[in-house]
């Protein structure tokens, strides 16, 4: 699970949860893969991203190394910013470990680097 | 520009369903829609139940890096097995278990779905294994209903979703409901095949 994956998904369809977002990770393994940059692609996908949220995830898994806290006003011609962002949306993955819902406590195991993020059926 | 068909080994994965003619009239529609997907230059790509992965690894290989891809299933297994489509073809998809895209939390740019489109008892709708790569209870139409539901949502403002349906589905009856969500529609590509009349259709804003 890349950092940009995390930044999309929510919990919030499970019965009493309000927001359900951002889910907390808890990792066992993680890897780094370097993966082609694309500035074009990557500086049309900051507005997408919550990135505050992306800061913090990269920090809680110990790689938030020297992404800045706020993405800066610039960013899109900002190459230097721009490889960091890409760096932490698609370079970095969650192998192992558990998603959780900030609200109920729900985990959602990681394995083989995909989260399963399936509810039973009482729980929606 | 020609699509080649991704290639696949589902040797690990028995219970992930095998690409069919469904599949190939699929990636015939995105081959024969590409200039119009490359237009709308999307940047976040999904795939609904993507068992072994070829479709959303055929649009990967069509639009590269230009985009990110991501795929869900109920089927843990077809979630790996769609990573691993992803990787043989020098692809990369995100692939989530979950029902539909119901635990993201923000829209794609396009969406792709070959849904369980055979007319079944609603009961067959059962687990989350093989059976559940075809059946789609009545009329073929509950899961597909149940994703129409969640598509005006799902889909960015210059959004495009692909859906394969068959004669069966009632194409008239979906062509109205997609007008009442405040959608468009186009057909794509149709093909008649040994018992069944397939259609790909797009819906846009």
């Amino acid at each position: 699970m890349k950092l940009l994956t995390h930044n999309m998904l929510t919990s919030k369809c499970i019965r009493g949860v309000s927001v359900g977002y951002p889910l907390i990770i808890n990792a066992t393994e993680v890897k780094v893969n370097q993966t082609l940059f694309n500035s074009e692609f990557v500086s049309k996908l900051i507005p997408k991203v919550d990135w505050p949220v992306l800061y913090n995830a990269a920090e809680s898994i110990g790689h938030s190394e020297d992404l800045p806290k706020e993405a800066p006003n610039d960013f899109e011609q900002n190459e230097e910013f721009l490889k960091k962002a890409h760096r932490a949306l698609v370079e970095i993955e969650v192998i192992s470990g558990n998603l959780v819902c900030p609200e109920s406590g729900r985990k959602f195991p990681i394995s083989n680097g995909i989260p399963n993020m399936l509810l039973n059926e009482d729980e929606f | 520009m020609g699509l080649p068909t991704p290639l696949y080994d589902l040797k690990d994965f028995p219970d992930v369903y095998e690409p069919s003619e469904d599949s190939h009239l699929f990636l015939d529609a995105l081959e024969a829609d590409q200039e119009s997907i490359l237009a709308r230059s999307p940047k976040l790509a999904c795939e609904i139940g993507s068992g072994s992965g070829i479709l959303i690894t055929g649009l990967a290989q069509l639009l590269k890096n230009s985009c990110a891809y991501f795929s869900t299933d109920i089927n843990f297994s077809a979630c790996r097995a769609t990573a691993k489509t992803a990787l043989i073809n020098n692809s990369y998809v995100e692939s989530v278990a979950m029902d539909l895209l119901g635990m993201f939390r923000s829209p794609f740019d396009v969406i792709l779905f070959n849904p369980p489109y055979v007319v079944t008892e609603s009961d067959e709708i059962m687990g989350r294994g093989l059976d559940r790569a075809y059946a789609g209870g009545c009329g073929g139409r509950e899961i597909i209903d149940k994703f129409l539901a969640t598509l005006p949502s799902m889909l960015s403002e210059n959004g495009v979703c692909y859906l394969l349906l068959l004669k069966e589905n009632n194409v008239e009856d979906i062509k109205e409901k997609i007008r009442g969500l405040g959608l468009k529609g186009r057909m794509v590509l149709e093909r008649k095949i040994p018992g069944e009349h397939l259609f790909v259709f797009k819906y846009f804003r």
